[in-house]
């Protein structure tokens, strides 16, 4: 518990004592700087505002896309399901920083879609805004691929669970597929689309390595403080992080109160009923519950997820071949990526040496959260305020990762503590924090999904004693969550860049690497990292399919 | 006024062809139940008439049209499941109201017909109640209401008992035959039961495999089952092994058991020599004293197990042949006769008109029996 309270939970909030105690240096950055007044102040809200802007967006055409597919994954019946779902998960295991880039690739330059087409150029300026809202298309699509995972996977869950027979008791009573969605299931899975919501939002606001990529001049708040940081304006970057963490908390609490509630349906007030329109909708719905209308809108969406995550993997690995020896269109060797990684500027050493920490880190911070892990499941299983301990945890996995670095930079650093400084000891300090609640929560739903306590209790009447019965009974059913949870925990380590950014220091790990690259216009040999850390995180989750397939 | 007709109906999940070509025609008016072990493709055939699963193969008539193509929601049928499905978001009032409401209707019009069926059905008092403060079979009256409310003529229920305790069960299979018959519908009811099937149904289709065995009205399924599966599903039968000896006058013939034992059979269309089987059901049985052994079709045995069923016992008799039977012997009787223990021996026999008799089963009785094919 103490570990907990110290690796865990304690770097989470204390992002919130910089500000006090250091009152006067926030002040004397965000409010009173004597030369650019409260320009910081200024800069907070309308990086803030932006970031909302961005994050509602994506959320709104998440749930756009993620319904039908998150519908189409549940109660379809086709070949490429288990295709098709490892698609839409892809981008949750798959490192950010070499995603964004390869969407940049994608979307911006001649070597994506708008070199497929034949025009010459990318389809995409990286400025191109949305016409009237000021948003990044680019930073939108990176955004909606990056969080449609939350969207879809809550709902699937949802609907999986939900029993079919109230959708085939309303087709008998004369609803149309459409008018049965939206009057019985769309109740039902209220509270999944909200949660689903609210974790791809927190996501996107807090998402660092894919928008650090392709941001351009527009920064996000999560950017913003990975920028003050290296700019050593802490007051103003612990001051923003602590915004973004109350935000988060904010939101995250009153949704997990509520989907804790016992009947989990939410009862929709009957809007429609009472304004007399149930009429209108019921001819719309059933002039659109045509087959083949339903065929075109899952065809749409399965086509967005090839576009969003499938053409951006193609593109890279196509470029590190079109790039190896000599860059394409000036035919210089210098822009290949050979020149790149052996020749003067000699990447390869950078490279090896950033997989070298970027593995010790991922490895270590693994194999510690796994210990933290076990019993922290255990409790929330067995006690009763294991349900609040189990909310609090799934704060680091919403907090944006750049406040909850800056957080452990504070507490472990030279600020407060002062016992570890900037590097790979940080890292791994910092990446247990988020890898216990992921482990944590594969764990738990491996022993909810089994008859675990039954098991234990049967091994208790046969004669064994607690310690026998957990490690004889209780653990071996318990080997597949915890191989999973580490795997996952693993990839994500692997993968963080916002909070790694942060606390590295020197020891640059693979992903900032790419971070850096991109912005050193070291394009070949960012080429080449992307493609190496995509391939690493896709070879990882078939062995991870391979380890959880036998049943 | 609804008449469903089925023709050849295959249906195949993957590799399992649930369906093997279905042909069945259920009248106007009629309550017919589909009977069959569990797997044997009954609530498939329900689902494929009620336009939740599509056949592979073959055509569905409702009333005379070809429905076959479809959607659920066009075809007005009424669908009870047996995990009842009262949307839990909605109170039983809006349950019943949902039919008419999606249907378009105008809501006085709606709210009439919810209110008109709910005190039909008695259920009016339970408006109010969500499905989860609901006892079962209320529950189920007010999914029957609901299904009913849409102005169904055709009600499908799919063991619509099965979820409920055994006293409402069998209160609520008269209610469910009543409502049927009273209100003039046609209903196809399933279910593996067979007591409820022969309480309630006009005509029982046994299903088993994917196939219809056999499709009759209970009394002569009872009576006269058309194969060895089907009376040993509709009741139990004892299955003795023989060959017909001789053939005698008025449509009867002496068998050979096995152990050489000769008795009188009702039995047509044999020859001599030809290997059969004689099923007689364990109350068609009766136990005799040794002072009766001048009856005829009389075998010798020893009772091996004896247990009190409430209103019968049941007696397990080992034969001088070695096969074993069942013997139920109805209270009445026993009061008469005295009580059998284990281990005494004792005679029993059977009328020749209760017996029946099949040709042997060209794939043995075991599997003949089996409930796969």
């Amino acid at each position: 518990m103490v570990a907990l309270a110290v690796l865990v939970l304690l770097p989470t909030v204390f992002l919130a004592s910089f500000p006090i105690v250091y009152f006067d240096e926030v002040r004397y950055e965000v409010f009173e700087n004597p030369l650019v007044g409260d320009e910081n102040l200024r800069m907070i809200i309308s990086v803030l505002l932006f970031s909302f802007k961005l994050s509602i967006s994506a959320v709104i055409i998440d749930l756009v896309l993620g319904i039908p597919l998150a519908f189409l994954l549940a109660r379809g019946r086709f070949p490429g399901k288990t295709l098709l779902e490892t698609l839409v998960t892809l981008p949750l295991v798959i490192p950010t920083s070499g995603f964004g880039f390869a969407s940049l690739l994608t979307w911006t330059t001649v070597s994506g879609i708008g070199g497929w087409l034949g025009l010459g150029r990318g389809i995409l300026e990286t400025s191109a805004t949305i016409p009237g809202t000021g948003i990044p298309i680019l930073m939108l699509i990176v955004h909606v691929s990056l969080t449609l995972p939350y969207v879809v996977r809550t709902l699937q869950a949802k609907l999986v669970e939900l029993n079919p027979v109230y959708e085939d008791a309303s087709r008998t009573l004369g609803a149309t597929s459409l008018t049965t969605f939206r009057k019985i299931l769309l109740p039902q899975i209220l509270p999944a689309v909200f949660s689903g919501s609210v974790l791809a939002f927190a996501r996107s606001l807090g998402e660092t390595g894919a928008t650090m990529v392709v941001s351009g001049v527009r920064i996000t708040a999560a950017i913003a403080v990975v920028r003050w940081e290296f700019e050593f304006k802490l007051g103003a970057a612990a001051f923003l992080g602590l915004i973004l963490v109350l935000i988060t908390w904010l939101i995250i609490l009153p949704v997990e109160l509520l989907l804790t509630g016992k009947q989990g349906i939410i009862k929709p007030p009957p809007l429609i009923y009472k304004t007399g329109l149930e009429k209108v909708f019921l001819k719309l719905e059933s002039k659109l519950s045509k087959r083949g209308l339903r065929n075109l809108l899952y065809v749409v969406c399965i086509f967005a997820v090839a576009i969003l995550v499938v053409i951006p993997v193609i593109v890279v690995g196509e470029s590190v071949v079109a790039y190896w020896y000599a860059d394409p269109y000036t035919g210089k060797r210098e822009g290949g990526v050979v020149y790149q990684l052996l020749g003067p500027p000699n990447y390869l050493p950078a490279i090896l040496r950033a997989t070298a920490i970027s593995f010790t880190s991922a490895f270590v911070s693994t194999y510690i959260s796994v210990f933290l892990s076990i019993p922290l499941a255990y409790i929330i299983e067995r006690y009763r305020f294991g349900r609040v301990l189990r909310a609090i945890l799934k704060i680091p996995l919403v907090v944006p990762s750049s406040a909850l670095g800056l957080s452990t930079l504070l507490m472990w650093g030279p600020k407060f503590m002062g016992l570890i400084t900037p590097g790979i000891w940080l890292i791994i300090l910092t990446h247990i924090v988020f890898s216990v609640p992921v482990i944590v929560e594969t764990i738990i739903a491996v022993y909810e999904g089994s008859d675990i306590k039954l098991y234990e209790d049967a091994a208790r009447t046969l004669g064994a004693n607690p310690y026998y019965t957990a490690e004889k009974i209780s653990l071996p059913v318990l080997k597949e969550g915890i191989i999973t949870g580490a795997i996952l925990s693993f990839t994500h380590s692997l993968g963080e860049t916002g909070a790694t950014m942060i606390v590295m220091g020197s020891d640059i790990p693979i992903s900032a690497l790419v971070v850096n690259m991109v912005e050193s216009l070291a394009i070949p040999a960012a080429l080449f990292t992307s493609t190496y850390l995509i391939f690493i995180s896709m070879a990882l989750i078939f062995v991870f399919r391979l380890a959880t397939r036998r049943k | 006024m609804p008449e469903v007709k089925l023709v050849n109906i295959v249906k195949r999940f993957g590799n399992i062809t649930a369906l093997r070509g279905i042909n069945l025609t259920v009248e106007n008016g009629e309550y017919v139940c589909i009977l069959g072990p569990s797997g044997c493709g009954k609530t498939t055939l329900l689902r494929i008439i009620a336009g939740l699963l599509k056949p592979d193969e073959g055509q569905v008539y409702i009333d005379g049209e070809d429905v076959t193509h479809k959607p659920p929601e066009y075809r007005g049928v009424g669908f009870v499941f047996q995990s009842i499905a009262l949307f839990p978001h909605m109170n039983s009032w809006e349950n019943v109201l949902y039919g008419p409401t999606v249907k378009g209707l105008d809501k006085s019009i709606s709210h009439r017909i919810a209110r008109e069926i709910m005190r039909t059905l008695k259920t009016i008092d339970y408006s109010g109640l969500y499905p989860g403060e609901l006892s079962g079979g209320i529950a189920q009256m007010i999914a029957i209401a609901r299904a009913l409310a849409t102005g169904a003529k055709l009600l499908l229920l799919d063991e619509p008992l099965g979820a409920l305790d055994p006293r409402i069960r069998v209160d609520l299979r008269y209610e469910l035959r009543r409502i049927v018959k009273g209100l003039g519908l046609t209903a196809i009811h399933v279910t593996h039961n067979q007591e409820e099937a022969l309480t309630i149904a006009d005509r029982i289709v046994v299903m088993r495999s994917g196939m219809v065995e056999a499709y009759d009205t209970p009394e002569n399924l009872y009576w006269h089952p058309k194969n060895l599966f089907v009376a040993d599903f509709i009741g139990k039968v004892n299955v003795l092994e023989g060959f017909i000896k001789k053939a005698l006058t008025g449509g009867k013939a002496l068998v050979e058991l096995t152990g050489g034992i000769s008795i009188e059979v009702y039995a047509k269309g044999f020859s001599e020599g030809d290997k059969v089987v004689v099923a007689v059901r364990p109350e068609n049985f009766e136990i005799l004293d040794r002072s009766e052994a001048d009856k005829p079709n009389l075998l010798r045995g020893v009772v091996t197990r004896a247990r009190f069923m409430g209103d019968y016992y049941r007696y397990d008799v080992t034969l001088e042949s070695g096969e074993r039977v069942t013997v139920n012997t109805p209270l009445y009787r026993s009061e008469k006769i005295q009580v059998r223990k284990k281990g005494e021996p004792v005679l029993v026999r059977f009328d020749p008109e209760k017996a029946l008799v099949y040709a042997y089963p060209k794939r043995g009785i075991e599997r003949e029996l089996s409930i796969e094919v």
